[in-house]
């Protein structure tokens, strides 16, 4: 898979040099570079598909990456439809009516809002980033892109179901997701800084223009925004793949002796495996041998943070933000995690 | 990213996930069944969105001279529209800052489509099994009498809950039939019978093993069905006694078409 990576970036830079200014009113080129690219990743699969392709590593780290994408797509699609629409459809005052004015009290209010967005996390970037072209404090967008993977109840219900008999599990990760999310948008606002965003988030000169068909509107921002947030997504679906099969699963047991260490590590085990937030509970309930407060910081750290939804941030929000941001949303979450345990578990 | 190559990436995205989720089963081996309507609708979508910009014209006064004269403003402020032109893309992949138009990364999204549509890789075997945890096996309290049945089709879960957990011992001298791949154990050259379960995708796969003795590992990955008695060591009954069959009779199967749940095996159609 890399050598094909190396191959589309190095063709899609011949394009750019070949295509420059004094060739671009030449229509038929782009479709021509891109039939030629295919056909050369093809030809590189098909013919690199006799050797290395079939070791059983490979291959699972593949079909691990595949599935992982594959499952990932619907929500990124429904994310980014949503995106689209509230960017085209929705009046640019009905978020900043609807919240609270003041920041403090708009981010718990975003936070518990994120119970209405079913699905994973990957729906909910595209829409956290929307919500702020149209005007919400990014705090409390924020707190939303953080508890809505966690706290609604598709999630809820799958946690319930993996742990039959301890409803305390649930209502710890309802707990504690809610408090990170609230944590976090109250710590933007005393410490975060705009320029830390990209510059589109910040201008907020996107939605409905005057003049322009809605439709289109939406059609192009839903269309730019997929493949966006999908490129980014396949990039993260690729680095949690190659955790997912470097680490193995019989590794873990060494570390859940000491409550502190697997605590830690089941955390960040969460960043590395990238696993859905929908199946999650399943992987945290099988890992018998761990503290259930470990299991809790799984639980809460997850959703949040993981190099899948990194890539994703990276991508919608920008580097400086992505790496500060998930960070900070760690240790809270591990923080708030420890204490939640502690009190319910 | 140019608009003609955004069209086809979407139409390709969506052919990727219609071939793998409508038209075959391929899906099922990466992610779980209840998926599968997902999947078909963000096809359908993908592939509309994909015609929709292919048929589409550009609205005529953004040529050559807007794509010299308006862009710079454009970027300045910040809104430019998303794909206007793509004489757009150029300049802003020139100077390194793409507000809008579909950026560079989304040449990734090409490999996932055509990996769906081209090569689409096995699904996961005994590498993964053989580098994963077992799966626990829930505590059941109750267990009904056995079906008189011989032999006894049965889940690797459900035996080893007979095995380990069933007082009244009734798997005891019954001849079970068991499906699942083959997992070699390593050392001494013995072999599991193995299915893979996840929950939501084969990032969350779990492992159930059950231990056969008394023939010679199969090549790994190999489908079985194999009927045999439980292998006496431990204390039927309680957590001492192994999951392990002494294999009577191993024949070969079809991978069934729901591989990646711990059920009776339904055969490819």
């Amino acid at each position: 898979m890399e050598k094909t990576d190396e191959l589309v970036g190095v063709a899609e830079g011949a394009a750019t040099v070949a295509l420059g200014p004094p060739v671009r009113r030449v229509r038929p080129r782009p479709l021509g570079a891109a039939l030629a690219l295919t056909a050369g990743a093809t030809a590189v699969l098909l013919l690199a598909g006799t050797a290395w392709l079939h070791h059983p590593a490979v291959q699972a780290w593949h079909t691990v990456c595949l599935a992982i994408t594959v499952q990932a797509l619907p929500f990124l699609l429904l994310g980014t439809a949503l995106s689209g629409a509230i960017n085209a459809f929705v009046p640019a005052d009905l978020f900043t009516r609807v919240l609270p004015k003041r920041p403090a009290l708009a981010v718990p209010v975003a936070g518990a809002a994120g119970a209405i967005l079913p699905g994973c996390e990957c729906a909910s970037v595209p829409v956290a980033s929307s919500l702020i072209r149209r005007g919400v404090t990014p705090a409390a967008a924020f707190a939303f892109l953080l508890s809505a993977p966690a706290v609604n109840p598709v999630v809820l219900t799958a946690t319930a179901v993996a742990f039959p008999g301890s409803p305390a599990m649930v209502a710890a990760r309802l707990v504690a997701s809610l408090a990170t999310a609230a944590l976090m948008g109250w710590l933007w606002l005393w410490l975060g800084k705009e320029e830390w965003l990209r510059p589109l988030l910040r201008h907020r000169h996107t939605g409905h223009r005057h003049g322009h068909s809605r439709w289109t509107e939406f059609r192009l921002g839903f269309q730019h925004d997929f493949l966006h947030a999908g490129g980014f997504l396949v990039l993260g679906a690729m680095a949690a793949a190659t955790f997912n099969i470097a680490v193995p699963r019989s590794v873990l047991d060494t570390f859940s002796g000491s409550p502190w260490l697997s605590v830690l590590f089941l955390a960040g085990l969460a960043v590395l495996l990238a696993v859905c937030s929908e199946a999650d509970a399943f992987v945290a309930a099988s890992l018998t041998g761990f503290s259930p407060t470990a299991r809790l910081a799984f639980l809460v750290v997850g959703p949040m943070v993981d190099v899948k939804l990194i890539a994703l941030q990276a991508g919608t929000f920008g580097r400086a933000f992505a790496w500060r941001f998930s960070t900070a949303t760690t240790v809270v979450a591990v923080a708030v995690s420890v204490l939640t345990g502690g009190v319910l578990l | 990213m140019k608009r003609p190559v955004q069209t086809l990436l979407l139409a390709l995205t969506g052919a990727g996930l219609l071939h793998t989720a409508l038209f075959t089963d391929i899906y099922l081996r990466y992610v779980k069944a209840g998926l599968r309507p997902l999947l078909i609708a963000s096809g359908v979508v993908l592939l509309l969105l994909g015609l929709a910009a292919a048929v589409t014209r550009r609205p005529a006064p953004e040529d050559p001279e807007d794509a010299h004269g308006h862009d710079h403003v454009g970027d300045a402020h910040g809104h430019d529209h998303v794909g206007d032109a793509h004489g757009h893309d150029q300049v802003r992949d020139a100077h390194g800052h793409d507000h809008s138009g579909a950026p560079r990364i989304a040449w990734l999204l090409f490999l996932p489509a055509l990996s769906l549509l081209l090569h689409a890789p096995p699904a996961l075997g005994a590498y993964t099994a053989a580098r994963s945890n077992d799966k626990p096996v829930a505590v059941q309290k109750g267990f009904a009498p056995l079906p008189a049945t011989s032999p006894l089709p049965l889940t690797l879960t459900d035996f080893t809950k007979r095995v380990q957990q069933d007082r009244g011992r009734a798997i005891k001298n019954r001849a079970v039939r068991l499906t699942g791949f083959v997992t070699p154990a390593g050392e001494d050259g013995g072999w599991y019978l193995t299915r893979i379960i996840f929950s939501c995708c084969a990032a969350d796969s779990q492992t159930v093993k059950v231990r056969v003795y008394g023939s010679e590992a199969p090549p790994a990955d190999t489908w079985l069905a194999v009927t045999g008695t439980w292998h006496p060591r431990g204390t039927l009954g309680t957590r001492t006694a192994e999951a392990a069959l002494d294999v009577r009779d191993a024949r070969p199967v079809a991978p069934p078409v729901n591989a990646y749940t711990d059920d009776l095996p339904l055969t490819p159609s």
